[in-house]
């Protein structure tokens, strides 16, 4: 099996007021079948890559191969046409030809194939088995018109697969269904993506998607990768503020380091305010460096006033400013010093706005974070 | 750094340029430009070539002159003819937009009764040729006409309205364009949304307020888009001035250039130069044209649901409206079917009378079905426009598509597809014939020739119909299909044919539909074995077969009708279910 090796991939986009949009400088390795998701905002340049892998969008710099198989590159002025490069692809529109049947929006990868013919029965097979994988079998006839968004999915999907690809494109597949399906969808598509074990890309803005999905992250702002790793380094060890907060909800507030930390160490950080957290520092610190202090909502435990911190917990002192109801969880609003920080604690907590509140927190959750967007 | 960035904005756009040149796709562009080239440039260049030559007695080019420019701007008739056309064409655009405009929100947007009378007179006067429409008009206006007729009656001396005056000739212009007009503008009244009208509304705007502050002004680009573009193709206009204008001693720009090409031997100099300043007027009036309508379609709201907007309730008024639907039946199609029904039934031309009724005859229609010249005229007409409207579909097709996906050379097919345009039909019809008379095989007085030309005129229309076509074909239908493996030619014939293949009927039956009514291009064209429709119920006119014109026109018309049927069906249907989402 071979590797998908990108490597300095730049594509800027301009329009009458500059640049508009685009990749700059994105390089990674993906090994074989790896689930890899290109995670962002809209406009982050991720639906770019994924369109320069395909094919559909000439780079202006950088190098993509599969294995020994040289996509693009603008060094040598290598460009292999899109319908060429053998690759499976899923449109955020699905892109089901109205035109067509079932059987024959399947079957077109295999008869237009230039590399390989198909006599009649291989296409049959190869047709049937895929519409089998995605649950479709029977459908074959079925006019592509009268399908539900769901269906047409599906049958999207059997398209990518038919002719077994070596790298299966994914861009927001899962965008335009409603909620309920594309909970299950998503069950489907990586079960489907396990089955076959083809390298996956997926494009998605939806962070819960990535995280349930991926064997790997990349995290894309302003068209560069701002951190790349496995769901659970990024959720949890986010490398800069925009990560933290992209992904899922986080407090963020600002602090200084009290004393110098070294990668993976927990140290005292001074707040504005006077308190001192400590913190989990992902990478090293010197002291006095101005760095955010990341807590995730539901990592916050709630107590009354003047409880003291439990070994291991930072302790902080609030007043609770909002209440939410929302069946599974309550949510708050805290007021500390000068800023509201939010939690989220089980639906058998309950303060009353204005009550003062302690806010524990394990120092393996006070997570220490370079300052600013990178 | 700073040479690295000047490398990245001259290297590289250079390469990619180099790219989209390379492979199939390049080469079907560069095809496609050679082929407009070859259609659309040779009429300029042999226009160009003859305005500024003499011509010898032998029909071949002499030495350089300007003679023929200074011979055109030193006659005072040049200004006579170009203030008539001018108020000629302003006057018919007013009348036919404030005509078909005003129908076109009634029919649309109110709850007016009798709308099926507005579709039906629209669907009619699509199939019917121009001049059978004014020699209709001219009937019921004319000396003989019941309106004339009924005023002596009434003790009146002379005549209430001389209908051979340029008044007369606005008149009639503007009832011929007010079905088009309402086509064009009750589509964009359609498609506009409605909740901006709504919001008016539950703000407390009263309906005149409403259609006054929001509706008209979204609109207003687009209607003076429209006006522009009616006021163009009035200026070339044909058929009026020359049936109408002419006897009435009212000469027009087009009329101007007809009849020089009319003269024994024809003078082709002057004609071409004549025909010069015409395309110069049409080209500054085009190029104003597409600025007003790219600021229209930056303004156009288009609904993305496929609700229909509610219509307005006009109360009592509504009444009116319907009274104004059925004026325009009446005057657009109901007096004229009656007149020329009178007159093909009637044994001479007279006026209508109750005491004719019991003379009525046959022996027009007999005159016709027995005279198989006609027959052959049917079959000319309907060959050489089916032969044209296929042409211009197939070569269009391929240029919409580079153009709408802006492959390269996109922008270079996209001008030469639309260049004609630039030509009035008298115009073209002028070049066309000079490129026959010196073309090296007998061309002229061929159908060859007249489908040659009817080619280029129309070659515009199918880009219209093609590029649009393009534009609502999702673009990721074409990419999945590349992705899959196809390459461009298959992509072309695969996805975009096929979706498309509405949109270029459409197109086919559009072109097909106007190409049977051109008389201007065909007039000159035509020789004794070539001739069409058109210009063969012109010769009967001329001829004063006023009967033979009325039957056969009323039995061609009835053909067209069924064309013009389902041409009007499928564009209602294909705009209301686009494909590709």
């Amino acid at each position: 099996m071979e590797n998908l090796v990108v490597q300095n991939l730049s594509k800027l986009f301009r329009n009458a007021e500059g640049p508009a949009g685009g990749v700059r400088d994105t390089s990674f390795v993906l090994e074989p079948g790896t689930f890899f998701t290109l995670l962002g905002p809209s406009g982050c340049g991720k639906t770019t890559t994924l369109r320069s892998i395909a094919g559909l969008e000439a780079p202006d710099h950088g190098r993509i191969a599969l294995g020994e198989r040289v996509f693009f590159d603008a060094a040598s002025g290598v460009n292999v046409p899109l319908n060429r490069r053998n690759i499976g692809m899923v449109f955020q529109s699905y892109a089901i030809w109205p035109h067509m049947t079932v059987f024959e929006n399947v079957a077109f990868p295999l008869r237009v194939a230039k590399s390989e013919r198909y006599d009649r029965d291989a296409i049959k097979r190869m047709v049937d088995v895929a519409l089998d994988t995605v649950s479709l079998g029977g459908f074959q006839d079925r006019s592509a018109t009268r399908l539900s968004g769901g269906q047409q999915q599906r049958v999207a999907l059997a398209r990518a697969i038919v002719r077994q690809p070596r790298l299966l494109l994914l861009d927001e597949p899962l965008s335009n269904l409603d909620a309920a399906l594309r909970e299950d969808m998503r069950v489907e598509l990586k079960r489907l993506q396990q089955q076959i074990g083809v390298t996956t890309i997926y494009v998605t803005h939806d962070q819960s998607e990535a995280l349930d999905m991926s064997d790997r992250i990349a995290v894309i702002n302003g068209g560069r990768i701002v951190q790349m790793g496995v769901p659970r380094d990024i959720y949890f060890r986010p490398a800069n503020a925009f990560v933290a907060g992209f992904v899922g909800a986080t407090n963020l507030v600002r602090g200084t380091v009290a004393a110098a930390a070294s990668a993976g160490s927990v140290a005292a950080v001074d707040m504005p305010d006077g308190q001192v957290l400590h913190c989990l520092f992902p990478t090293a610190a010197a002291r006095s460096d101005r760095i955010a202090v990341s807590i995730r909502p539901e990592c916050l435990v709630l107590t009354p006033a003047e409880t003291p911190a439990a070994p291991g917990s930072n302790r902080l002192d609030g007043v609770v400013a909002t209440t939410g109801f929302l069946g599974n969880m309550n949510r708050y609003g805290i007021r500390v010093g000068d800023a509201v920080m939010h939690a989220n604690t089980g639906p058998e907590t309950q303060f009353a706005a204005g009550v003062a509140v302690g806010l524990h927190v394990t120092h393996a959750n006070t997570i220490a974070i370079p300052d600013g967007v990178p | 750094m700073s040479e690295g960035l000047q490398r990245r904005a001259q290297g590289v756009p250079l390469g990619r340029r180099l790219l989209r040149w390379s492979g199939p796709t390049g080469w079907l562009s560069l095809s496609t430009i050679a082929i407009l080239a070859v259609l659309v440039l040779p009429p300029l260049a042999v226009l160009l070539q003859v305005s500024l030559t003499e011509t010898n007695a032998d029909g071949s080019a002499g030495a350089l002159t300007l003679r023929h420019y200074a011979q055109l701007f030193a006659d005072t008739h040049l200004y006579t003819s170009a203030a008539n056309s001018l108020i000629f064409a302003s006057c018919a655009t007013l009348v036919s937009l404030l005509f078909g405009g005003t129908l076109a929100w009634i029919v649309e947007r109110t709850n007016a009764p009798l709308k099926p009378l507005a579709y039906l007179t629209t669907i009619v006067s699509l199939g019917t040729p121009y001049i059978l429409y004014v020699t209709a008009w001219l009937f019921l206006l004319g000396r003989t006409g019941p309106f004339n007729d009924a005023w002596r009656n009434l003790g009146g001396t002379g005549l209430l309205f001389d209908v051979y005056s340029l008044w007369g000739m606005i008149v009639i212009e503007g009832f011929l364009w007010s079905p088009l007009v309402f086509l064009l503008l009750s589509a964009s009244f359609r498609a506009a949304n409605a909740e901006m009208e709504e919001a008016a509304r539950m703000s407390g705007a009263s309906i005149f307020d409403t259609v006054w502050r929001i509706s008209l002004r979204l609109a207003w680009p687009a209607i003076l888009a429209m006006a522009l573009f009616v006021f163009i193709r009035n200026l070339e206009a044909f058929d009026v001035p020359v049936l109408v204008g002419t006897p009435g001693r009212v000469t027009l720009l087009t009329t101007d250039i007809y009849l020089a090409t009319r003269e024994v031997p024809p003078l082709l100099g002057h004609a071409s130069a004549f025909s010069m300043v015409m395309v110069v007027i049409v080209g500054v009036l085009l190029m104003l044209y597409g600025r007003v309508s790219r600021s229209a379609e930056r303004y156009a709201s288009v609904t993305g649901k496929g609700f229909r907007p509610r219509p307005f309730d006009l109360g009592r008024a509504r009444w009116a409206a319907g009274g104004l639907i059925l004026l325009n039946f009446m005057l657009v199609l109901g007096l004229p079917l009656t007149a020329l029904l009178w007159v093909s039934f009637s044994p001479f031309l007279r006026p209508m009378r109750w005491a004719g009724l019991r003379t009525l005859t046959l022996k027009n229609y007999t005159a016709v079905f027995n005279v198989p010249e006609y027959l052959s005229l049917a079959g000319n007409t309907l060959l050489v426009t089916a032969a044209s409207a296929t042409a211009a579909i197939l070569i269009t097709t391929v240029a919409a598509w580079i153009a709408a996906r802006r492959r390269g050379g996109g922008m270079a097919v996209d001008q030469l597809a639309t260049l004609p345009l630039v030509f009035p039909g008298i115009v073209l019809g002028v070049a066309m014939m000079e490129i026959a008379l010196r073309a090296p095989f007998p061309l002229y007085g061929t159908l060859s020739l007249l489908a040659l030309g009817f080619t280029i005129r129309y070659m515009p229309y199918g880009m219209r119909y093609a590029y649009s076509g393009v534009l609502q074909i999702h673009r990721e239908l074409e990419e999945a299909a590349g992705v899959a493996g196809a390459g461009p030619l298959g992509v072309l014939r695969r996805i975009v044919v096929p979706l498309l293949s509405p949109a270029l009927l459409s197109g086919w039956l559009f072109i097909f539909l106007i190409g049977a009514k051109e008389l201007s291009m065909a007039v000159l064209l035509a020789g004794p074995g070539s001739q069409t429709m058109a210009v063969a119920m012109f010769d009967l006119w001329v001829n004063g077969q006023g009967g033979e014109l009325s039957a056969l026109g009323l039995l061609w018309a009835l053909l067209m009708t069924v064309f013009a049927s389902a041409f009007y069906f499928l564009a209602r249907r294909s705009s209301a279910a686009a494909y590709g989402r």
